[in-house]
């Protein structure tokens, strides 16, 4: 068991009082930073696990399971996808047409087709797949990215949990945020444009030894003051400006963040979509030290006309699916030809698959029953298809896979151990994961 | 190339599997295709089309679908366990219970929408005649043997004679396992065929536990409708809302873990109920008593002596000026009147009075119709720009006018007309479905989340799916035409399982005997019904929705915790409080003044924020002033009021504060990273969309700011060639509303005295009293 003993209100959460926080900000002259010294705390045990990051790639609403990865060509016309499908580089194993890049790709790719739960509401559905918990009023739990923020750190002054654009997934539910952990374990929401990122230079006029003599009054003032009480939400603004002003502090860091260093061939190769900028940055930022980058593509939710919405009818070769082929086997190939697949956990899903019957308006509903995953890099083994639903598309008839399950193993592939504890604000120990197992199949 | 690796064989699973109905069988499985077979036999039968009601609406659904953990009931059944010769248990209130308590029908095993292994039973038992008749019909039967019980498939499996995926839950040498077995050999009766439980009560339901690892056993009594009072401890359900306060065991027995206030959630047969506990903190019996006579203090101080909390000091001038001019207008107090409010020296009766002024300014209807927008979801969804800036004028203009809160909800909901002339009718455009309107009315005025008795029985509130659905049926006849609201003279909303339209009602009451009879507008409008019911005095949720909102408003916290979730099983904090607050309210024709005043008022709202080492660790009892992050749009305005530099917004006058905007559809970056409400979901959890590093960052090198550090109060102090302690002390009353102690007059005067660029060192001045923790927070 690994327990922290939660700090008592008037230290941080990290175990630095404020007063150290200002003190080592007055040593910053002197070299010391106050990452340094936060980096020199949290010495801990080598970690010896292959993934060092982690990309989730999260299809918002609901990605039909039926057009994309377990197409059912042989189902009645209401079951059976309007795409055909087409061969991979696996032998057996056929894809849906719009995914002309990613076929070749699967050697590559763990893909399970029998993920399952019950959760059918966007809010609840993506709690219960970002967390590895059911839902309950009860307890916020932490997201997975903030859980490996938290348990994955690094002395990279990059913040380790980012999300592009933003953490609204599910409906803006709290789905990816950090739950009972400090707010300091949310993921940094970089923004709309991928491409420009704000606010990480000081502004037009302003030197970099002037922002730094203003932060040395901030943390000045904020010394003097003693009107504002301590608590989980000043506790949480005071990580945020600490998280700032090392990433402000770090060329590097900062231009990690510059999409426009790469070549227009390896833009054009990612696609010019948002969720094409989205991996090209998230590759960027894994590879400068981030832990867990979270690509968010939304548009999911397909109750019409899918035929028509997912490959764009009006503009050949452009819409989601081509989007998704796109920017998904650019950066399985770009993360492959860095040496860095390997160290990098590349995760696709959404929140649950969609009803097998196509509706009256050409679409599909929401269906927890059945969904699917895509899992490659960070130790995974390619080249498998795990689990089979039904011919139908209705429920798994084999292996099923539950949101804890996938929860589990990306965690154990990350080198965190799901049986961990932490502690909620009141002192409470909280197991990481209160369910689930590894997918043994996919290591 | 690695070669295929398929880790499962389909063909011997699918065998394995093959009792499965075919998705299109929908006699033997109508839920196989969940939303499908609802969205067919749900039928709304508007004349308008509805594009995308799916089975889930715009509302959270707070389920418990949590599997119950192995059940081993090992005691009797007391009053359940009848003579051999009496009359055999009928289903409903002596089988169907034993399975809920066994976990059978939970949402993870056969209470799940399709249900478990080929058998499926309803969420927890809400259905009773459904789940006779899976049990003793489906598959011809196989389920029962009469003439050998023993051998039936409904006792071999939980008894786990045969493979059941779900274990051990009835194991054969139980006292459960008896009954149900005697009931199937005596021809598994139905029993009579509308017997239910009416209500359960739980006994104590107000508990105070003197400290940690205490026990006390509840006990729960159901009434049946036949009049029957059963002692049926050992079959309700028990749920702990905080286990890190009170954890219980299956057979109802609390054990104290830790300090603090908690309930315990009871559910049996449909009906729920709660039971509050409270553990003592570990410091002694307060001292210091809440002094006043304040209906809101004597609440609040009698838990604060009973849990051993003692109260903050009050507020300090400053800190009370700041606070609740922040609360009621969303400015900061101008330095002019911080002077003159100090000169005058400060009085519980100067307070009032300047809580009065307060409520006169212009700025409190901008401030609270952007609380009520926010609510409404004014214009989060809307495209039609007239329509949105009409919709908001009306609400200004209501709250300028004291309109009473019943009778603005009520011109909402009743509104019809042309959306882009009609302003409250652009309420009706927030969903097509007349359910979906339902579930926002739910949660907006009645602070209850209907949306899970959609598909089933809520398993944590009493709403069943008949009553949503009569509840929906207010809206059914609504049409939108265009941009015309109108009411049609048909449209029906029909039951899920029978098909049958429903006669409206209204949620936990009976309908009305002479609905509307002496209004003039047409009696084929149903919603002048629901208009009555929901907003009279009577209403006991509509109140209380609104008090908890806005008292949550002025302390950070609800009293109940999440506002949009009132039902029985999730008390407030102080229900007595709540319920005073709530008839108070009504008693003062629905006066959000009246409801302001009374709050802002009372000792406890004018607590300091500084803790006392006894109630360091109390974040729901109110013992001390919990510091809030202020909102975005006051932040934003809050900065112009200090700098004295306007902030542009796209295609907006150049005085127009962020408070006063219609809605979210004006571009705003700087609003945007700042985390306002985008509208287009329930804002009530403050933080969602921006904030965090983002927001910082902007804070430390973004424009919002930057761009204000130059003209304005720079420009006037360096115009004015003021002396370095008069800046120091203008900028700190400004910013802060406090004049600035020795050591900081000391170190700022001695900064901008050795400053080589003066006018740089005001802005960095300024620019750090923004950035500060005190100027962010309301405290």
């Amino acid at each position: 068991m690994d327990t922290e003993p939660h700090p008592p209100p008037t230290r941080r959460c990290d175990g630095v009082s404020r007063r150290d926080f200002l003190h080592l900000g007055a040593l910053a002259p002197l070299g010391l930073s106050l990452a340094g010294a936060l980096r020199l705390r949290a010495q801990s045990a080598p970690n010896t696990a292959r993934a060092q990051a982690c990309i989730l790639i999260w299809l918002d609403g609901g990605p039909s399971h039926l057009d994309t990865f377990d197409l059912k060509p042989d189902a009645p016309s209401e079951v059976r996808s309007p795409f055909k499908d087409i061969a991979t580089s696996i032998p057996g194993l056929r894809i849906c047409e719009h995914l002309p890049r990613t076929a070749p790709l699967m050697r590559h790719v763990a893909l399970i087709r029998s993920v399952t739960h019950e959760l059918g509401n966007h809010d609840t559905g993506t709690r219960f797949l970002l967390t590895g918990h059911r839902p309950t009023p009860a307890l916020d739990y932490p997201s997975l990215g903030s859980v490996v923020a938290r348990l994955r750190t690094s002395d990279s002054p990059m913040p380790p949990y980012i999300a592009i654009p933003n953490d609204a997934v599910g409906g803006d539910s709290n789905a990816a945020r950090s739950g009972y952990l400090p707010g300091a374990y949310s993921a940094f929401s970089i923004g709309k444009d991928p491409s420009k990122v704000q606010d990480l230079h000081p502004p037009p006029g302003i030197t970099f030894e002037r922002n730094e003599h203003r932060r040395l009054m901030l943390a000045k003032m904020d010394r003097f003051s003693r009107e504002v009480e301590e608590g989980p939400a000043t506790r949480n603004r005071d990580a945020f400006y600490e998280q700032a002003y090392r990433l402000i502090g770090s060329a590097e860091a900062k231009n990690a963040f510059a999409l426009g260093q790469e070549s227009g061939a390896v833009r054009e190769r990612y696609g010019s979509s948002r969720i094409g900028s989205g991996c090209l940055l998230a590759r960027r930022l894994v590879e400068a030290g981030s832990r867990f980058v979270t690509v968010v593509d939304s548009g999911w939710d397909t109750h019409q006309q899918i035929a028509r919405e997912l490959p764009d009818s009006r503009f050949p070769g452009s819409g989601k699916l081509p989007s998704l082929d796109r920017a998904y086997s650019a950066l399985i190939d770009d993360l492959r030809q860095r040496g860095l697949l390997d160290s990098t956990l590349v995760v696709l899903m959404g929140e649950f698959g969609r009803t097998p019957k196509l509706n009256a308006l050409g679409g599909r509903d929401h269906w927890p029953r059945a969904g699917f995953a895509c899992l490659a890099g960070g130790g995974v083994q390619g080249g498998r298809v795990i689990g089979a639903t039904n011919p139908f598309g209705e429920f798994p008839v084999d292996r099923p896979v539950t949101p804890p399950d996938l929860a589990f193993t990306l965690l154990q592939l990350l080198g965190i151990d799901p049986s961990r504890e932490l502690t909620t604000p009141d002192g409470r120990p909280m197991k990481l994961l209160s369910e689930g197992s590894f997918i043994h199949e996919v290591a | 190339m690695p070669p295929a690796v398929f880790l499962q064989n389909p063909i011997r699973a699918s065998r394995r599997h093959s009792h499965q109905p075919t998705p299109f069988s929908t006699r033997q499985h109508p839920r196989g295709l969940f939303s499908l077979s609802l969205r067919e036999r749900v039928g709304v039968r508007a004349a308008r089309s509805t594009p995308r009601s799916s089975v889930h609406g715009p509302n959270t659904c707070p389920i418990f679908w949590k599997t119950i953990p192995s059940p081993l009931l090992a005691l009797l059944l007391g009053a359940l366990s009848l003579p051999a010769l009496a009359e055999p248990p009928p289903f409903a209130t002596g089988i169907l219970p034993i399975l809920t308590k066994a976990g059978c029908n939970t949402g993870g095993c056969h209470g799940a929408a399709t249900g478990q292994g080929g058998f499926r039973l309803s969420l927890l038992g809400y259905d009773p005649d459904e789940d006779y008749l899976r049990i003793t019909r489906e598959h011809a039967g196989r389920r029962i043997d009469p003439d050998r019980p023993e051998e039936s498939l409904f006792l071999r499996k939980p008894a786990r004679q045969l493979d059941h995926e779900g274990g051990r839950r009835l194991p054969a040498d139980s006292e459960e396992y008896r009954i149900v077995r005697d009931w199937i050999a005596r021809g598994a009766p139905r029993g009579p065929a509308d017997l239910r439980v009416e209500a359960i009560e739980v006994q104590p339901n107000d508990l105070l536990l003197p400290g940690k690892g205490q026990t006390a056993p509840l006990r729960v009594t159901a009434r049946l409708s036949n009049g029957q009072v059963q002692d049926v401890t050992r079959l309700a359900l028990y749920t702990s809302n905080d286990d890190a306060v009170a954890d219980v065991s299956k057979q109802g027995v609390i054990t104290s873990a830790g300090p603090g206030l908690t309930s315990i959630m009871i559910r049996y047969s449909g009906q729920v109920s709660a039971a509050r506990i409270a553990i003592p903190y570990s410091g002694p019996r307060p001292t210091r008593f809440l002094g006043s006579d304040h209906f809101i203090d004597t609440h609040i101080g009698a838990e604060l002596q009973r849990l051993h909390l003692e109260p903050s000091a009050p507020s300090s001038t400053a800190t009370f000026l700041r606070r609740v001019s922040l609360d009621l207008i969303g400015r900061l107090p101008s330095p002019d009147e911080v002077r003159a409010f100090q000169q005058a020296g400060d009085s519980p009766e100067r307070r009032r009075q300047w809580i009065d002024a307060l409520l006169e300014r212009p700025e409190w209807a901008d401030y609270w119709t952007l609380q009520l927008a926010d609510l409404l979801l004014l214009g989060g969804k809307g495209s039609n720009d007239t329509a949105i800036r009409r919709y908001h004028a009306w609400l200004r203009d209501q709250v300028a006018s004291h309109t009473p809160l019943n009778q603005l909800v009520r011109s909402l909901i009743i509104a019809q007309g042309n959306i882009r002339e009609v302003g409250p009718a652009n309420f009706l455009t927030l969903a097509n479905d007349p359910r979906d309107l339902s579930e926002h009315v739910g949660r907006m005025f009645l602070g209850t989340r209907v949306a899970c008795a959609r598909c089933h029985t809520h398993p944590s509130d009493r709403w069943t799916q008949e009553d949503y659905h009569r509840f929906a049926a207010y809206f059914a006849r609504v049409g939108r035409s265009g941009d015309v609201i109108q009411v049609r003279q048909r449209g029906e909303v029909d039951h899920p399982k029978t098909g049958q339209p429903m006669e409206p009602k209204p949620l936990g009451a009976s309908r009305p005997q002479s609905a509307n009879s002496a209004d003039n507008e047409p009696a084929a409008d149903r919603r002048l019904e629901l208009a009555d019911w929901l907003t009279s005095g009577e209403n006991p949720l509509f109140a209380r929705s609104l008090v908890n909102r806005v008292w949550k408003h002025c302390f950070g916290r609800g009293l109940v915790e999440p506002v949009d979730d009132l039902r029985p099983t999730n008390p407030a904090t102080h229900p007595a409080l709540l319920d005073a607050l709530a008839r108070d309210f009504a008693a003062h024709r629905f006066d959000l003044h009246h409801l302001l005043r009374t709050i802002t008022t009372s000792e406890t709202y004018q607590l300091g924020s500084t803790a006392t080492p006894s109630n360091r660790l109390d974040d729901r009892l109110f013992s001390h002033a919990y510091v809030r992050e202020l909102p975005a749009p006051v932040f934003l305005d809050a900065v112009v009021q200090v700098t004295g530099v306007p902030h542009r917004f796209e295609g907006q006058p150049e005085d127009l504060h962020a408070v006063q905007l219609v809605g979210p559809q004006v571009p705003s970056v700087s609003l945007d990273v700042l985390g306002r409400c985008q509208r287009e979901g329930p804002c009530d959890t403050p933080g969602q969309g921006g904030g965090g590093l983002a927001r910082t960052l902007h804070l430390i090198q973004g424009a919002t700011l930057q761009d204000k550090l130059s003209g304005g109060i720079v420009d006037r102090l360096i115009a004015t060639q003021a002396s370095d302690a008069a800046i120091v002390a203008e900028l700190y009353l400004s910013a802060l509303t406090r004049p600035a102690e020795p050591e900081e007059t000391t170190e700022w005067t001695s900064l901008l005295g050795t400053a080589a660029d003066r006018r740089a060192a005001v802005q960095d001045l300024l620019w750090a009293l923004l950035n500060s923790r005190e100027f962010g927070f309301n405290h």
